[in-house]
């Protein structure tokens, strides 16, 4: 009850749940020649550089644990060891296997497989690095300058980056699977090979399409950073409940007490959720550009278009 | 600090998520730039071809199987025929002895009949010539000893002449008792 309360108050000393959530500057961008630079080395850039890290020495060190060994080793030589490496292991071989691979088929899902499971762990490890209070543990030792903290999936400059590098795989995929022609014949849904009378339609579906190309990686952009942002927002917000309820309850009572368990218990279920969107989010992300991907191929894929809307419909719909 | 204070503060100093910031983007860029080149090259090689090999040696392991079950499987049936087959050469040659001795058997009944046969005919003959010795014998015996009752009886001498009608009475009285 008084680590909560305690927590709360520091949630409360930042002024509001968004002061605890968007980006704001690290101690190193006091640095005098950092700040010469411009207006780098704020939280969420700190947050980036060290997932990035993180992110490359984890994939690096589960990638030996995987990595087939010696003859010498026997069978033994296709185990792999290690709990970091196995779960890595049983999420890339599920996402491979029975998400991708259904989508995209075996030899897109080998050509795309590199760049669609760096973004996924990539925004994993920013999201999960999200969820430790960091900045919390600064406050508590009296701290009042940051050295690193915040979700930097949560700011839509890094979202909008990331669904950047998502709009030119999709784009670059589109232009080598279709070509010019292709791809504009597909951002006309094929009517210029239809009926004549169906020509007057083109300029608006060629329209529709044409945003749609751009209107795709934004919503992804969008979606992440609105759901990271959302949730840690609400998160603060609950947990700066019983602090608020100080103000209006004498602190020892029966409501106070009440509001500050109510608020406990519901913050550790939030906070589970959020595991539980950290994964996700990163999941849909990565999904929905290999479905953007399997779109903008050739005809033959065509025909399961209607399936990979399903899929996406009831993505979008969980999401 | 009231509530009402902290609230209207909050509103004041609120920032904007939103807010673009280039420095940030561009680190984005940079940092997830590098780490996805690192990772093409370094990283997902290395698993997915762990987990290619991992998949290549299990079907591998699946197909020997397979293999070991198929030739298991030859060669019960082999072993079947060939059992079959034994069994089947085994049935001809216990018909083949049982005719053989099905036929020795006969023979030797035969040839032991046959040599009965004739060791019965023999012993018949020989049976027939030591009575007609022996009745020779009887004849000649009984002719002397008849001669020399009658001698005595009729104190005289008989002549060869009378001798002969004796034995003749004689003998045909001995066929006329079965003699």
């Amino acid at each position: 009850m008084r680590g909560s309360l305690v927590l709360s108050n520091l949630l409360l000393a930042a002024d509001s749940p968004l002061g605890h959530v968007i980006n704001g500057e690290s101690v190193w961008s006091t640095i005098s020649w950092v700040g010469e630079i411009g207006d780098v080395a704020s939280l969420h850039e700190v947050m980036l550089v060290i997932g990035g890290v993180v992110l490359v020495l984890g994939l690096f060190f589960a990638a030996s644990r995987i990595r087939t060994g010696s003859e010498s080793q026997g069978n033994e030589r296709y185990v792999t060891r290690g709990r970091l490496a196995q779960l890595v292991e049983v999420m890339v071989v599920y996402l491979r296997d029975e998400m991708i691979q259904p989508i995209l088929g075996e030899k897109q899902t080998r050509r795309w497989l590199p760049f669609l499971f760096s973004i996924f762990f990539f925004i994993l490890v920013l999201n999960l690095m999200g969820m430790l209070p960091l900045q919390d543990l600064h406050h508590f030792f009296g701290l009042h300058h940051f050295l690193l903290g915040g979700t930097a999936t949560a700011n839509i400059n890094v979202t909008a980056t990331l669904a950047l590098f998502a709009f030119v795989a999709i784009q670059f995929h589109s232009f080598r699977e279709l070509g010019i022609i292709g791809w504009l014949d597909h951002l006309t849904c094929g009517l210029l090979k239809g009926p004549k009378g169906l020509l007057l339609v083109v300029p608006i579906v060629f329209a529709v399409e044409f945003a749609g190309v751009f209107i795709k990686p934004v919503a992804l952009a969008i979606r992440l950073f609105a759901n990271m942002l959302g949730g840690h927002i609400l998160l603060a917000t609950i947990i700066m409940l019983p602090s608020m309820a100080q103000l209006g309850l004498e602190p020892g009572s029966g409501a106070w007490f009440g509001v500050s368990i109510a608020t406990g218990a519901f913050a550790v279920a939030l906070t589970v959720l959020e595991l539980f969107v950290a994964f996700l989010q990163a999941f849909v992300f990565m999904f929905l550009t290999a479905v953007f991907i399997s779109l903008m191929s050739h005809e033959e894929h065509e025909h399961e278009d209607h399936a990979v809307d399903e899929v996406v419909a009831e993505v979008a719909a969980v999401h | 600090m009231s509530f009402a204070f902290l609230l209207a503060a909050a509103d004041g100093a609120a920032p904007d998520p939103m807010k673009l910031n280039l420095w940030v983007a561009g680190t984005a860029l940079l940092v997830f730039g590098i780490a996805f080149a690192i990772l093409y090259v370094k990283v997902w090689p290395v698993i997915t071809k762990g987990l290619d090999d991992r998949n290549d040696k299990i079907l591998g392991e699946i197909k020997a199987a397979e293999d070991a079950r198929a030739r298991a499987s030859e060669a019960l049936a082999e072993y079947e025929q060939s059992l079959a087959k034994a069994r089947e050469q085994a049935q001809q040659t216990i018909a083949e002895a049982k005719a053989e001795a099905q036929r020795l058997g006969d023979e030797m009944k035969a040839s032991n009949e046959r040599e009965l046969a004739e060791r019965m005919a023999r012993a018949k003959a020989d049976i027939e010539s030591a009575r007609r010795a022996a009745v020779a014998d009887i004849h000649a015996n009984a002719s002397e000893l008849a001669a020399a009752v009658a001698s005595r009886i009729l104190k005289r001498e008989i002549n060869s002449a009378d001798q002969a009608d004796l034995v003749r009475d004689a003998l045909g009285e001995l066929d006329g008792a079965g003699v």
